[in-house]
């Protein structure tokens, strides 16, 4: 398992992805995003100090000096030993498990391309499409991901108690780690989609305050905003200024028809996102009782040895309280006996 | 600031280490890698105060378990091994090789492991034909354990190893003392590696402490020497303040302050080790669960043992764990009354939820009563941790206070600290001693124990042999006495080390607030004292040492500088500027009350740092133990 992935430069302090984008996913007609506000470089992260105390020693390479000198003196012996060990095919479990966890670090990586997106706060360069397009994916991405890891946990209880203990409870914790990540994710992404309506909500309150200023100050200025894309709404509905310019009547009122569908296109993007909140929010539900079955959040690892020990001694005392029932028993037993064979002597002395 | 507080560095090196020991990313988009860990007790230790379950799982760890437990074969995970290299766990890793348990193994060790042991493995592997999967084996330098951010001990596994009383009883071989120099400086020195810097050491003559600052000087001169293979390169290259500032270490010795691991305390921390059971930041208490029988009668009434985790994450905790008790029982009611008042506000927000839902008109309104209640339903983890801390902290209190009161602990704290301060006391100690209501027999041996390690001269034949009387018939074992009076005729020549400061405590009469109705802590009869600060002999000395200030006490201290080509036998400090930072460490053993001390010494001097350490942590009753069997003799 050597293989792990480490992608490239990338912080989530900001939830900015900063390595190569991930592109297999992205339609390359929405063009490749021009990043004109560069968010500052992520301060430099906590990390430097733990990596420059190495206050380990690594020893691999004299242990493989030593095991090669130990094999030069047993002198071929057993050298040509097929390693078939070593390379062992692994579990379907395990290439599953693997292949979750990749989806879910991809999925990772779509998300913070779309926080960076959805935090922006321009108005005049607002990626609609793209932010459809990604949380679409998304959206698909966490409910396969949802149905993968269900299967997932449905092959470990099939597989059930053929196995090891152990095993048992390795894959156990695996499926539900993988759904608190997915969780997680989820939590995430829903914050994001509400951070893309509020940003929707300002935008929309910010166009309808920039329109109003011109209609109150003057009505030449409306001339120089005729143009603007946001003048439209007011326009609409204080119609006498639009009148006024005759000139540009016919062109407004195309404005007006190309305004429409914009404000359709938003409205329609809102309700998208809440419907997808919506699904979030059974896909949580979902989760949260999975994840609430186990409770190990304030353990130590020392707990399960403890009451273990505590189960013994509890063991010991009942073994002590028993023995002690039992002598006691065995003293009646003799006292009983010691009666019977008082009346016996009684009966055959007196009686025969 | 210091660059990192020496229990941030250990967590840093653990989480390393179960990232298979690659420099950690903090990115929970990485593809997650599941893998098991193995460790043996004493890996279970040093784990346990730093990293709970939930963190484990975080790093991807699905399974932890003891060496010598009964494992089953997991064939496609990863293992890592986190063990003392001792003869019996290589030979369980051997075996787990040959048994094939694992797919690859990582093999960490807490101290160096030795070249024939390592070849030991490589034998086994080799006959396992496991060789490949053997992907790394490091040697990780962590044998201590840390339990605060400021404080660390050497070990808790074989402690009695390296106690007062192995150190200090007459019988002991040359051998013997050999071995427990070795562990307590192997152990130094992995505390040294981890935090990256190499002090100046100081030590007192003629005794374990010295013995230790030779052979950790020794140590720490072939460490350097060897620049090759030096653990302490980083420290050049500057990690912040080291690399101009050297921290001082001082090894002092047990037998330099008997009188302050017996005496009664008065601070949370300190009282909650001194009465309760407390071990590795975490409290083990007894309670019946209630009267109620089981109808057939046969099973006894069970005890039920709680434990309470103590941890750094605790606010309260952090925040209270050097106050003086009765301070601390005030804040836990007034938490509880503000976590009422929180809970009430939720609650609030319900009813008026459900009665706007009614009202159709008012959808603004109830927009933003969603707002709220959603930043309500999202507080409420919150509300519920802080439930569990108080209730928690109420527990602890409240067994706390169980023991002040029946044991009058409050009247011993202060009539010792006036036998230290020297003053004027308002009842005869044969009082206090034949008193039957107040304290155990332990009780009142420490505070006859206190009363003769501080006079001056010692009592008088007759008077001895009243207080033998007295305490002989409150009860009290006389062994721990006889050796103290060893100890008193051998350690004449140190003068004064009974000057404990000026007066400690006093009485701000009854606690005389009216407690609520409610309140579980009901403090009547329990002298509310006030801790005046006062240094203890440890803390005395550290100053001395750290300011350079002369005195006759710390003058002779023997001086070493491990960088330093030569050694030198002077005992004159080269450099003459103040340090900033000192690690203080205690050959046989340190208790809370010089820790708190410590503390609060160190909170007076911004800019300074003082680390405490000591080769075991006991409670008076403990040392009390120790010393009974050492006067037995």
């Amino acid at each position: 398992m050597n293989t792990r992935r480490r992608h490239g430069s990338r912080s989530t302090e900001q939830g900015v992805y900063l390595g190569p984008s991930q592109t297999q996913v992205y339609p390359p007609a929405s063009s490749p995003p021009v990043y004109q506000p560069q968010p500052p470089p992520p301060p430099p992260p906590p990390l430097a100090i733990i990596d420059d105390t190495m206050s380990c020693r690594d020893r691999t390479q004299e242990f493989l000096s030593a095991c090669k000198s130990l094999q030069g003196r047993q002198n071929g012996v057993q050298i040509n030993k097929p390693t078939l060990t070593a390379i062992k095919q692994r579990s379907d479990f395990t290439l599953m498990a693997k292949r979750i966890g990749k989806d879910l670090s991809n999925t990772f990586a779509k998300l913070e391309k779309l926080t960076i997106l959805a935090k922006r706060k321009s108005l005049f360069d607002d990626k609609a499409i793209e932010i459809e397009e990604l949380t679409y994916i998304i959206k698909q991405d966490i409910n396969s991901l949802n149905k993968q890891i269900a299967q997932l946990q449905e092959f470990v209880k099939a597989r059930g108690n053929q196995n090891g203990r152990h095993l048992q409870t390795h894959s156990n914790t695996i499926v539900v780690s993988l759904q608190s990540k997915l969780a997680s994710m989820s939590n995430d992404f829903k914050s994001v989609l509400e951070v893309r309506t509020e940003n929707l909500k300002q935008q929309r309150s910010r166009r309808e305050h920039f329109s109003q200023l011109p209609v109150s100050g003057s009505p030449l200025h409306a001339n120089n905003f005729g143009n603007s894309v946001l003048m439209q709404d007011e326009s609409r509905r204080s119609g006498d200024v639009s009148i006024n310019m005759d000139s540009k009547v016919s062109q407004q009122l195309q404005l007006i028809d190309e305004q429409d569908s914009y404000i359709q296109s938003r409205a329609d993007t809102m309700q998208n996102i809440e419907s997808t909140i919506v699904e979030l929010g059974s896909i949580f539900q979902q989760l949260a009782h999975m994840v609430k079955e186990q409770e190990e959040t304030v353990q130590r690892i020392d707990a399960n040895v403890e009451d273990a020990q505590l189960n013994v001694e509890a063991a010991h005392s009942e073994i002590l309280k028993y023995f002690q029932s039992v002598t006691s028993n065995r003293w009646l037993m003799v006292k009983i006996f010691f009666i019977l064979i008082i009346f016996f002597i009684v009966f055959v002395v007196f009686l025969a | 600031m210091m660059a990192a507080s020496i229990r941030e560095k250990q967590t840093a090196a653990l989480k390393r280490m179960l990232n298979f020991n690659s420099p950690l990313m903090k990115n929970n988009a990485a593809e997650p890698v599941w893998k098991v860990l193995i460790y043996d007790r004493f890996g279970q230790d040093i784990i346990s105060p730093l990293l709970a379950v939930k963190e484990l799982r975080d790093m991807g760890i699905t399974l932890h378990l003891l060496l010598h437990s009964d494992r089953d074969a997991i064939p496609d995970v990863p293992a890592i091994y986190f063990v003392m290299p001792t003869e019996e766990n290589i030979d369980r890793i051997c075996q787990d090789l040959r048994s094939q348990l694992y797919e690859s193994y990582y093999l960490n060790f807490i101290s160096a492991i030795s070249r024939s042991k390592l070849e030991d493995i490589a034998s086994a592997a080799l006959g396992a034909n496991a060789v490949t999967q053997i992907t790394k084996v490091f040697d990780q330098y962590l044998n201590f354990i840390t339990l605060e951010d400021d404080m660390f001990v050497l070990c808790n596994q074989n402690k009695e190893l390296i106690s007062y009383h192995a150190i200090n009883k007459p019988d002991i071989t040359d051998t013997d003392m050999e071995t427990i120099m070795d562990t307590i400086v192997d152990s130094l020195f992995c505390f040294l590696v981890t935090l990256g810097a190499v002090p100046i050491l100081r030590c007192p003559r003629g005794n374990a402490a010295e013995m230790v600052a030779v052979k950790l000087d020794k140590k720490l001169r072939e460490n350097l020497r060897d620049a090759r293979n030096s653990l302490f390169t980083s420290d050049t290259m500057g990690t912040g303040q080291f690399s101009f500032q050297r921290p001082v270490l001082v090894l002092l010795d047990r037998n330099l302050d008997l009188a302050t691991p017996l005496h009664h305390t008065w601070t949370y921390q300190a009282l909650v080790h001194d009465v309760l059971d407390f071990h590795l930041n975490r409290v083990t208490m007894e309670e019946s669960t209630g009267p109620e029988n089981s109808p057939a009668g046969a099973r006894p009434k069970k005890k039920n043992k709680k434990n309470y985790d103590l941890t750094a994450a605790d606010r309260f905790w952090q925040k209270h764990k050097g106050s003086p008790f009765p301070e601390v029982a005030e804040s836990v009611q007034q938490e509880l009354d503000t976590y009422r008042a929180q809970e009430d506000e939720v609650k609030r927000l319900k009813s008026i939820m459900g009665l706007e839902g009614e009202d159709e008109g008012a959808i603004s309104m109830l927009s933003d009563n969603t707002a709220k209640l959603t930043s309500a339903v999202s507080s409420l983890p919150e509300l519920l941790e802080k439930k569990r801390l108080i209730d928690l902290h109420t527990n602890v209190a409240t067994a706390v206070l169980e023991h002040i009161k029946t044991r009058k602990l409050d009247v011993y704290f202060e009539y010792e600290e006036k036998l230290m301060s020297k003053s004027t006391l308002d009842k005869s100690l044969l009082d206090m001693i034949s008193d039957p209501d107040a304290g155990t027999p332990e009780d009142k041996m420490r505070l006859f124990l206190i009363y003769y390690i501080t006079s001056q001269q010692p009592p008088s034949e007759v008077d001895m042999e009243q207080y033998r009387k007295a305490l002989a018939d409150a009860g009290c074992n006389l062994s721990p006495l006889n050796y103290i009076r060893q100890w008193k005729a051998f350690a004449k020549m140190a003068a004064a080390p009974a000057n404990y400061g000026g007066s400690g405590a006093k009485a701000m009469g009854l606690f005389s607030r009216v407690m609520n109705t409610g309140s579980q802590f009901v403090m009547e009869g329990v002298k509310n004292l006030v801790l005046k600060q006062h240094n203890l002999p440890v803390t005395r000395i550290l100053d001395n040492l750290m300011e350079m200030k002369s005195n006759p006490e710390t003058d002779d201290y023997r001086y070493f500088d491990p960088k330093m080509l030569r050694g030198s036998e002077s005992s004159v400090p080269r450099n003459k500027n103040p340090f900033q930072e000192a690690i203080i460490f205690v050959v046989g053993g340190g208790n809370y009350i010089e820790y708190q001390n410590l503390v609060d010494y160190v909170k007076g001097k911004p800019g300074k740092h003082v680390l405490y350490g000591c080769s075991e942590l006991f409670n008076a009753s403990q040392f009390l133990k120790q010393l009974s069997q050492l006067g037995q003799k």
